[in-house]
């Protein structure tokens, strides 16, 4: 019934009913409506129709309509007809794969219970479509179906079906250039750096046909020709024409050159600080050069690269904050462009306040020590970049979220507040394991806090839950079973007395080794074997040749102490001592940047001498004479003689040791990193005839971790090999190795850093500089994965793979698991 | 403790109302804590939700849980605001943050927080019986910032290694003076203002020097007048000797 809205009548509503399929209550579809008993209303007019769109507006009805059912005087009464909207019950998809139905689920939003409409159906093939064309599929055919489901239930139910045929993807055959005289073809599809025509050949890089990457590839041809002074190229038109195979397509590209380009006079205004002359040797863009305004903006300002060798950087290096800089074309005549490049310099600006935040538990005094922006100074970007990667590397903070603000820029007084916001990250390890091996239990405990304050431990309120935040090193370590325990303690402060980078440590250690009584099979107590040691450093940062630079020096002391203790290969006595007192000096540069667990550039080298006194010199003890009286008791075999002296050899131990070793960190591409490594030592006699210890010996091969060793052995990693079957039992007294590691990172998370690596190296160990010859190695490749968690510390496991054989065999040693923990290669 | 298990596991809410006020009184503050915890959606809009709200936000108060007591302390004051514990609620509230508060060599945030809820209430309630004890809290943590910023420059001067140190404790020493006029810490922090410029002066290239001595003698005066009879009198009169001494080169020679 049609009624014109200016006759509406005025009516008072009487009664409300509803019908039609539906499951809401009478009284609830009413009241949402709004149609209210008693309501003075235009029939028709508004009222009817706000009622329809609130209906509307649920989203749960479909065919609303509301009727007059009666009229009695002024009274009217209606009737609301309309039917639920079915909602979607089972949903079948066929044509992709299962794994991928989760995700069409969710981004077409085709929950179970969603109501169907119309629209949802017509949205969801558009998506799909969309989608796959998107991924190549250019032939793609969605088609949809629904099924109402009858049963008991009375809310209105569909079944929907939805069928994918994605079809072949649609390939590039052919991409035909019009116009282009300058740039070759094979130039410009270069240029294009996602859509490529079929190549076999070509495996890197697809071939499909994405509409999305062509569009920003057409504008690559026009940067193209930018470069190279063509600034007015553009693309006439362009067609897709869809090939008779229904696979392929072939891309028409038509392009007008337009005319080169040159620089004319580029000249700078504005600049104070600078001569014309120094800034123009800085730009390297001469008057006479191609046109290129992607290589000028570059010289300007690199967006790409933060410490680009730029005019802004070399502004902001020296204090110009405030500095902004503009090149403007002045004239164009001739195809030859006039530059001219304003620079606003501004004040310099200094440092007034420089501010830490988010140290929950790191104290000031350890970061602000480190900070290289100081009050008072003048800015330098450069400061700035090294100062978060020196907080990066101090450790306790996460590396990837340090982050210098800004705050309170003035230019007019040329002043600027930093703020370093940093966050904390766990730094303390913890190690707790038992296991068998070794004839019995081993238990090990391990703790090791990187950012501890030891002047707090007598501080209650400071646990929590161990005293942190003054950057010292502390670290326990407890190892016991049946036949040796092992108590270690390690301390180190890296600013001692707080004035001067200095950095002291010092640790402790004792072990004891008891026998195998193969009687009771049992440790025999009373055959020991002790070794107690203790020893002092100190490090300090130099400012010459740079401050990348470390002296170290370390005084350690061991004394090892048999007590009936016959069976060690090491001594030819049973009862007796060997002291080792020494002198460690190293210099060592460190600059790898940024996060210490993974270094993207940098280098860091060591070079170290250990050193006893020279006692033969002075103790008077004719060696000459020992030596043969030794060969005399090796042929005798006279073991108590032979006891005899080896002990007046070993009372104080007497040798010289060399170290260097050599790191180089190169990222390749974004975030692969390529290492490079060299490492070498030599251990040597001052007395010939006293000859060199069989302690501090190098042992190649394996996983390099520190196994339990008593006689100060350094194990060297070589991968592929059995751990220590490189060199002899008595060990090397020289070795050297070289390897070469391509790593990538999978996740730089802080919670979890996990990377992948592969490597190649070589190496080898031999008894005597006679024999020393840095080519004969043992070489390996593999590939490994690391895992750094901050509780745990880093993990890892390397395949490797032997190339040569070990010694006294002859086939190659081959594959090799190795596990890696906290050690880094 | 069965009988606690009991109720603590009972459906109904006014045994454990009654049970966890018990407790309450007896001082087990956790334990009222937990049968509170599942009682207070029950109680929402009741009449006895007043009275059982600051009994709940009480108990994280007495178990030390700083940051929930803070945050239902606030709650219960805005939400009551009629009660006649609100003074004592927002001033726990306040108290509470004053409590999360860390050591000066930290960060500063809760410190920061606190400071402005106390001066809140402070504002709210300036004859509020707790009015005395809110000033002494906002003095204790307006202390540790300034400890905190007289430290940081302090150690500048103290890892002095080039004039960069220097420099950096004069103007921080500068900022410290002009953020905290009233400081406790000004006579010392003036002190080692002179006390880097001295050093700075004196260790300065030839061309350098005499503007830097005179800025030293100026902050020497600077100090002498307001400490004339301060502990560090003596240190400065033998850096003031060793600055005229050096001065008179330049006298002598213009």
């Amino acid at each position: 019934q049609d009624l014109p809205y200016s006759d509406g009548k005025k009516y008072t509503l009487g009664s409300v009913s509803v019908s039609g399929n539906t499951t809401f209550s009478e009284q609830t579809i009413v009241t949402y409506s709004g149609l209210r008993k008693g309501k003075q209303m235009t029939i028709p007019g508004e009222d009817i129709s706000n009622a329809i769109k609130k209906l509307w507006s649920s989203k749960l009805f479909s065919d609303i309509e509301i009727f007059i059912t009666k009229i009695e005087g002024d009274v009217a009464h209606l009737e609301i007809r309309l039917s639920d909207l079915p909602q979607l019950n089972e949903l079948k998809i066929n044509g992709i794969k299962k794994g991928k139905k989760e995700a069409v689920i969710n981004d077409a939003g085709l929950k179970k219970g969603t109501k169907v409409t119309e629209n949802l159906i017509t949205n969801t093939k558009n998506f799909l479509t969309k989608k796959y064309k998107k991924e190549g599929f250019y032939n793609t055919k969605i088609l949809i179906n629904t099924i109402d489901v009858k049963d008991s239930i009375e809310t209105a139910r569909v079944n929907m079906v939805v069928n994918i045929d994605k079809g072949e993807k649609v390939k590039v055959k052919d991409i035909v250039f019009n116009g282009n005289a300058v740039l070759s073809d094979k130039k410009l599809r270069k240029a294009m750096k996602s859509t490529k025509k079929i190549n076999r050949l070509r495996i890197l890089k697809r071939s499909k046909f994405v509409d999305s990457a062509y569009q920003e590839d057409l504008s690559k041809i026009i940067d193209k020709y930018k470069e190279n002074g063509y600034r007015d190229a553009r693309i006439l038109s362009d067609s897709l024409i869809v090939n008779n195979d229904n696979k392929t397509v072939s891309l028409h590209i038509n392009v007008n050159e337009g005319e080169q380009y040159t620089f004319g006079d580029i000249t700078f205004i504005g600049n104070t600080v600078y001569s014309n002359e120094f800034l123009s040797r800085y730009l390297r863009i001469k008057k006479g050069d191609t046109y290129n305004g992607v290589l000028l903006q570059e010289r300007i300002a690199d967006n790409t690269k933060p410490d680009a060798i730029d005019i802004t950087n070399l502004y902001q290096n020296s204090g110009y904050l405030f500095s902004t800089i503009n090149p403007v074309e002045v004239n164009a005549d001739d195809n030859v462009i006039d530059m001219e490049i304003r620079i606003s310099e501004g004040k310099p600006a200094y440092f007034n306040k420089v501010s830490v935040v988010g140290n929950d538990k790191t104290n000031d005094h350890v970061i602000y020590r480190m900070l290289r922006t100081r009050p008072g100074q003048l800015y330098s970007k450069e400061n700035v970049v090294r100062s978060v990667r020196e907080l990066g590397q101090l450790g306790f903070f996460d590396a990837q979220e340090i982050s210098p603000n800004f705050n309170n820029p003035n230019p007019n007084e040329g002043t600027i507040d930093m703020e370093y916001s940093v966050k904390e990250t766990g730094s303390s390890q913890i190690e707790l394991q038992g296991g068998y091996g070794g004839g019995g239990f081993i238990g090990t405990l391990g703790l090791s806090f990187n950012n501890f304050s030891i002047k707090d431990i007598f501080k209650k309120d400071a646990y929590k839950p161990i005293p942190m935040g003054d950057g010292q090193k502390l670290a326990l370590r407890l190892q016991a079973s049946r036949f040796y325990q092992t108590y270690s303690f390690s301390f180190s402060e890296p600013w001692l007395g707080g004035k001067k980078p200095v950095q002291f440590s010092t640790s402790l250690s004792h072990t004891r080794q008891f026998a195998y009584n193969p009687l009771t099979r049992n440790a025999d107590k009373s055959q020991n074997f002790n070794i107690t040691g203790i020893s002092v450093g100190l490090a300090k940062r130099l400012t010459v040749p740079d401050d990348y630079f470390t002296l170290s020096q370390a005084v350690s002391f061991q004394r090892y102490d048999l007590n009936n203790y016959n069976i060690s290969s090491l001594f030819t006595f049973g009862d007796g001592y060997a002291n080792n007192f020494s002198y460690t000096v190293g210099l060592s540069r460190n600059n790898t940047r940024i996060d210490p667990i993974y270094p993207t550039g940098g280098s860091s080298f060591s070079a170290t001498a250990k050193l006893s006194l020279p006692y033969s010199l002075f103790d008077g003890v004719d060696y000459k004479a020992l030596k043969e009286d030794r060969e005399q008791a090796i042929i005798d075999q006279d073991a108590t003689k032979l006891g005899e002296i080896d002990q007046e050899r070993y009372k104080w131990l007497e040798f010289y040791k060399i170290n260097f070793k050599a790191d180089w960190y190169t990222e390749i591409v974004k975030d692969l990193v390529l290492k490079p490594s060299v490492e070498f030592g030599f251990l040597g006699a001052y007395n010939n005839d006293r000859g060199v210890i069989p302690f501090e010996r190098f042992f190649v091969g394996g996983d390099g971790l520190g196994s339990y060793s008593l006689d100060g052995r350094e194990s060297i990693a070589l991968r592929g090999y059995p751990n220590q079957s490189l060199s002899n039992q008595d060990g090397g007294t020289i070795y050297n190795k070289f390897s070469l590691e391509l790593r990538y990172p999978i996740t730089l998370k802080a919670s979890a850093k996990i990377f992948a690596l592969g490597f190649i190296e070589g190496g080898a160990s031999y008894n005597s500089f006679r024999d020393y010859n840095p080519f004969s190695i043992k070489r390996s490749a593999g590939l490994g994965v690391r895992i750094f968690m901050p509780a745990f510390g880093l993990l890892g496991i390397d395949f490797g793979h032997g190339f040569d054989p070990l010694p006294g065999e002859t086939v190659k040693n081959g594959w090799e698991t190795h596990f890696i923990i906290g050690q880094q290669f | 403790c069965s009988e606690y298990q009991k109720v603590l596991k009972n459906e109904e809410i006014a045994p454990k109302f009654k049970m966890g006020e018990a407790l309450y009184n007896e001082g087990k503050y956790a334990k009222a804590n937990k049968l509170f915890a599942q009682i207070v959606p029950n109680y929402r809009g009741k009449p006895q939700a007043e009275k059982l709200m600051y009994l709940y936000s009480n108990t994280f108060y007495k178990t030390k849980d700083y940051y929930v007591a803070g945050y239902q302390f606030e709650r219960f004051a805005s939400s009551y605001p009629k009660s006649e514990k609100v003074e004592e609620a927002a001033f726990l509230s306040a108290k509470s943050y004053y409590m999360l508060s860390p050591v000066y060599s930290k960060d500063q945030k809760e410190t920061v927080e606190a400071l402005e809820k106390l001066q809140a209430f402070i504002n709210l309630y300036p004859e509020s019986q707790y009015s005395t004890e809110a000033n002494t809290l906002v003095q204790e943590l307006d202390y540790k910032l300034e400890k905190k910023a007289f430290e940081i420059a302090k150690q500048y001067n103290k890892i002095a290694y080039t004039s960069t140190e220097l420099e950096a404790a004069i103007k921080s020493f500068d900022n410290f003076i002009f953020d905290f006029p009233g400081s406790s810490l000004r006579e010392d922090a003036l002190f080692y203002r002179l006390d880097s410029a001295y050093k700075l002066a004196l260790n300065s290239v030839e061309y350098k020097k005499q503007n830097r001595l005179k800025t030293a003698k100026e902050y020497y005066q600077a100090f002498i007048e307001k400490y004339p009879n301060s502990k560090h009198i003596e240190t400065i009169n033998n850096m003031v000797l060793v600055m005229d001494e050096a001065l008179k080169n330049y006298s002598t020679k213009s």
